[in-house]
């Protein structure tokens, strides 16, 4: 209540004016408010956020990638705010079927999180769409395609249909168990895993280095990203218990990973649910820059010509979540002879490749489009190898990526570059 | 979703479409099928736009109206084979692309196709010798000033609904962009265009500086609302990007001192892009935190250009102001303007203490611009529930003002709110229109000034009425919006 008063200060004079019987109903509405519009009930939705985004004019709609993509209103962050505000307050019931696609949309979202960028009110969308979908699991009412993430969650500790992990051997990718003394623990993300060059690249550096550093692939499972995503914070939590042992057992007082997602769940969002873990937690390309910075790493070979011209695709979450759009930069401003042209939306305004969130889930086509478009700004740059630093994002922009273009387009992470000229 | 959870407020005079399956099935073929919907989902998505009495609508559980189909078509020929099929069967044709309009333009009130120009987003060309852009008309504005502004130029369009309109919003409803002064309303940009008439022709307006080739016809079309013509492409002026820009702030003891410094420098042909009056209540609103302006009236100014321009400029607005009272607050108040200038929380906030809000901005000559600004306060204020009438004035003219005002109040108790948000409304443009002011700057006329068009238009209207006969003879393209009043009567104190 103090803030409303202090930000409407300026009334003061004007309600000291009223006459008697506005000033009258005024105040009722003001005492009235909360009980009128934000009424108390069995729900964890932010009814009071939701409502500020659903009135705003949707001030952030034109870096809204899943707007953008699906070019339709119903997808647009108020709207998406109108029907999670309606579906907590019960003028939209959760439990009729019929009403399946409004549900749907509370998981329309590609968690890039550029609305916050632009939000009179500092939040982003998903922020609020993930209170609704814990009040939606409360009622028994997640969506299929949660529940089979979940599942796979369950089943294999990944998010893929098997134990992703399992198949080290097969991806020629190197495991190095922890003997309980590691510098650094290297935590491949489960999509990561689809890109063993990556992976294999990466171990490579740290080797180079001489980092002291383990992988355990035999007993790594998900961060809980997903988890997170979905709101099943039970097994959200297994799972980050699962990692918090796992983590510990390594004796590292720093994890690094390829992939944000997973940098961003370890760090931020086991906080949130009381999960502590006394290490840091950065993106591998923050590592490997101050490697180079400190000389531990050194540049010797010259770039090949074809890799040359390059453009950053800067991933939403390392962005805009971790905050660190420069690593990238400094490690490719090393490499003699690269030019870097930046694609007109980068570093913090960066677009999504439709691949984070529930979106691709919920609506496959829109994350395509997203990816697409997102293709599309690279593309302009006229450079014909795309450098990103998260495997969602090179899952992603591979969707969007036309057949053509794959002749001709590389998609390739910082660390396989950096293999060029180490 | 059972929709009678959710009272209509536009339910009158609906169009009965027999056979709704048929025509869905026509505009599949038209368009595809993954282009049109008439799933519950999107039809409740498009039931208004921003006018914001729907807010408090919304808020409330309430819809302002409810379109039939949802169309996203790809190129002008398929817009213009819906346009025909419309007319065949009488359906209704409203154009829709960011829905940011705030005088009901784009409400769907006897429901129909809303025909959503989204797809309508490429940005085709710059040329940079011309300095023209050229660009499809569902652009996002914020998306074409930011794609222009990474190539070195601006759009000089800069409405405070950048982030929510479109380039085609701009055209319908003839709008200004916050700097006007020096790069001029929409009309003075838009160089030529492609449009689809109502009954389904294409036709083009080529794009040239200046021409003596008999009547303006494309002007027309600059501010139809959707009624008159579907626009699809537009060629816009657009300018380097500004080299410098200087941040200039005044308050002034009286409104009458404010226009005046700010009439005396545009006479001396001086043009700041920017320039922004606040009566003595909104400079306590917005400027409450600059001790010099308390109760005061303040002026920012932004001067923008090449930098030698721009300092002659600024030498000229700081002598004028000086020299009718004005005391300088320096930077800082323009400063806090381009930060907060975005930061829309009002409409947000003001539904929950079921204030009913809104703006009105008209247009007026130098002449007697002060006097109708103190009419316009004085009448408002009697009207019984309001508790803020207050102005700023945002464009600005060698020959005169754009003024805008805003008004929130609480509707007494024997009205809705809906009654009581027309009874201001209504009060407001009859007491600018009693005074010989123009009804409207840069909103258009949507639902909310319908009424008033005989009035603001004379003898001419009936031109107008039988242009739009000739063009649309089964008024098919948005129905209800300036050739014909929904609303009440009332507040014609």
């Amino acid at each position: 209540m103090s803030d409303i008063l202090d930000k409407y200060k300026w009334m003061g004079p004007i309600i000291q004016k009223m006459d008697r019987d506005t000033k009258r109903v005024f105040m009722k509405n003001f005492r009235m408010r909360d009980k009128n519009f934000f009424p108390e009930g069995d729900y964890k939705a932010d009814v009071k956020n939701l409502v500020n985004c659903m009135l705003c004019p949707n001030m952030c709609r034109f870096d809204c990638g899943t707007l953008q993509a699906a070019k339709s209103e119903t997808i647009s962050p108020a709207y998406k705010a109108r029907i999670g505000y309606y579906l907590t307050i019960g003028k939209i019931d959760p439990l009729d079927p019929s009403n399946k696609e409004f549900i749907d949309l509370m998981y329309k979202c590609s968690n890039e999180e550029s609305c916050k960028v632009w939000c009179p009110f500092e939040f982003s969308v998903v922020s609020l769409l993930e209170t609704v979908r814990d009040d939606l699991n409360d009622k028994g009412v997640m969506p299929d395609y949660c529940k089979e993430q979940i599942k796979k969650l369950k089943e294999t500790n990944t998010i893929e249909d098997h134990n992703i992990y399992e198949t080290y051997k097969e991806k020629g990718i190197e495991n190095i168990e922890t003997d309980g003394n590691d510098d650094v623990y290297y935590y491949i993300g489960c999509e990561s895993m689809k890109f063993p060059e990556v992976i294999k690249a990466n171990i490579k550096i740290l080797k180079k280095a001489g980092v002291k550093f383990s992988t355990n692939l035999e007993k790594k499972g998900c961060c809980g990203g997903p988890a997170f995503n979905i709101r099943d914070l039970k097994i959200a939590k297994e799972l980050a218990n699962k990692n918090k042992e796992l983590i510990e057992n390594t004796g590292a007082r720093i994890v690094v990973s390829d992939c944000p997602g997973c940098i961003e769940t370890l760090r931020n969002r086991y906080q949130k649910v009381g999960i502590e873990i006394d290490v840091k937690f950065i993106h591998i390309v923050q590592y490997i820059k101050d490697l180079i910075d400190n000389g531990k790493i050194k540049l010797e070979r010259e770039i090949p010509d074809e890799y040359k011209k390059v453009t950053i695709h800067d991933p939403c979450l390392l962005a805009r979540n971790l905050n660190d759009t420069e690593s990238i930069r400094a490690i490719l401003n090393k490499m003699p002879g690269i030019e870097n042209i930046d694609p007109i939306y980068n570093k913090q305004f960066t677009h999504c490749c439709g691949w984070s969130g529930t979106v691709h889930w919920a609506d496959k086509n829109i994350a395509i489009k997203e990816a697409t478009n997102r293709i599309n700004e690279l593309k302009e740059t006229g450079a014909v190898v795309f450098i990103s630093a998260c495997p969602e994002c090179e899952l992603g922009l591979a969707y969007g990526i036309s057949e053509k273009d794959k002749e001709k387009i590389k998609i390739i992470d910082i660390s396989e570059l950096l293999m060029k000229v180490i | 979703m059972n929709l009678e959870n959710f009272e209509l407020i536009y339910k009158e005079n609906r169009v009965k479409i027999k056979d709704k399956a048929k025509i869905r099935a026509k505009l599949g073929e038209i368009v595809g099928d993954e282009n049109v919907s008439d799933k519950e989902i999107d039809i409740f998505a498009y039931n208004k736009d921003t006018t914001l009495i729907t807010l408090n609508w919304t808020l409330e559980g309430k819809i302002a109206a409810q379109p039939d189909f949802i169309v996203w078509p790809e190129t002008p020929e398929q817009i213009s084979s819906i346009l025909k099929l419309a007319n065949e069967e009488k359906i209704p044709v409203i154009p829709f692309s960011e829905g940011s309009g705030v005088v009901g333009g784009a409400i769907p009130i006897y429901g129909g196709i809303i025909l959503d120009m989204k797809k309508f987003n490429k940005i085709l060309e710059i040329n940079d010798k011309d300095l023209t852009v050229t660009v499809e008309t569902g652009t996002n504005g914020m998306n074409l000033e930011r794609y222009l502004n990474a190539k070195g130029y601006t759009g000089g369009h800069i409405p405070q609904s950048l982030y929510t309109s479109s380039v085609g919003g701009w055209i319908a409803h003839r709008a200004a962009g916050q700097f006007s002064s020096k790069y001029g309303k929409i009309e003075d940009i838009i160089m030529g265009m492609e449009l689809v008439l109502p009954q389904g022709d294409i036709i083009k307006f080529k794009t040239i500086a200046r021409a003596s080739t008999g009547p303006q016809l494309d002007k027309l079309f600059i501010g139809n609302e959707g009624t008159l013509g579907i626009i699809t492409k537009a060629t816009l002026k657009i300018w380097p990007y500004p080299e410098k820009r200087g941040l200039i702030s005044y308050a002034f003891p009286t409104f009458e001192d404010s226009l005046e410094a700010t009439r005396q420098i545009l006479r001396q042909q001086i043009y700041p892009a920017v320039i922004r009056i606040y009566d003595a209540d909104e400079t306590n609103r917005h400027f409450g935190h600059i001790e010099k302006a308390k109760d005061k009236v303040m002026v920012v100014f932004v001067c923008e250009g090449i930098e030698r321009l721009v300092d002659l400029e600024e030498t000229i607005t700081r002598e004028t102001c000086k020299k009718n009272n004005g005391i300088d607050c320096g930077e800082e108040p323009v400063e806090h303007w381009f930060e907060t200038r975005f930061k829309v929380t009002e409409t947000s906030s003001t539904p929950t203490f079921k204030i009913v809000a809104d703006t009105i901005e008209i247009g007026f000559l130098w002449d007697k611009a002060a006097d109708m600004y103190h009419s316009v306060i004085e009448t408002t204020k009697k009207i019984q529930g309001v508790m803020m009438i207050t102005a700023h004035v945002s464009h600005f003219y060698p020959n005169g003002v754009g003024f805008y005002f805003t008004f929130a109040g609480i509707p007494p108790k024997e009205k809705t709110d809906f009654e009581f948000y027309q009874e201001i409304w209504n009060c407001i443009i009859k007491t600018v229109e009693d005074a010989g002011g123009s009804f409207g700057h840069h909103h258009g006329v949507g639902i909310n000034r319908s009424k008033w068009m005989e009035r603001e238009w004379g003898k001419s209207f009936d031109t107008l009425k039988s242009i739009k006969k000739l063009l649309d003879p089964n008024n098919i393209l948005n129905p209800g919006k300036i050739y014909e009043s929904v609303w009440k009567e009332g507040g014609e104190n």
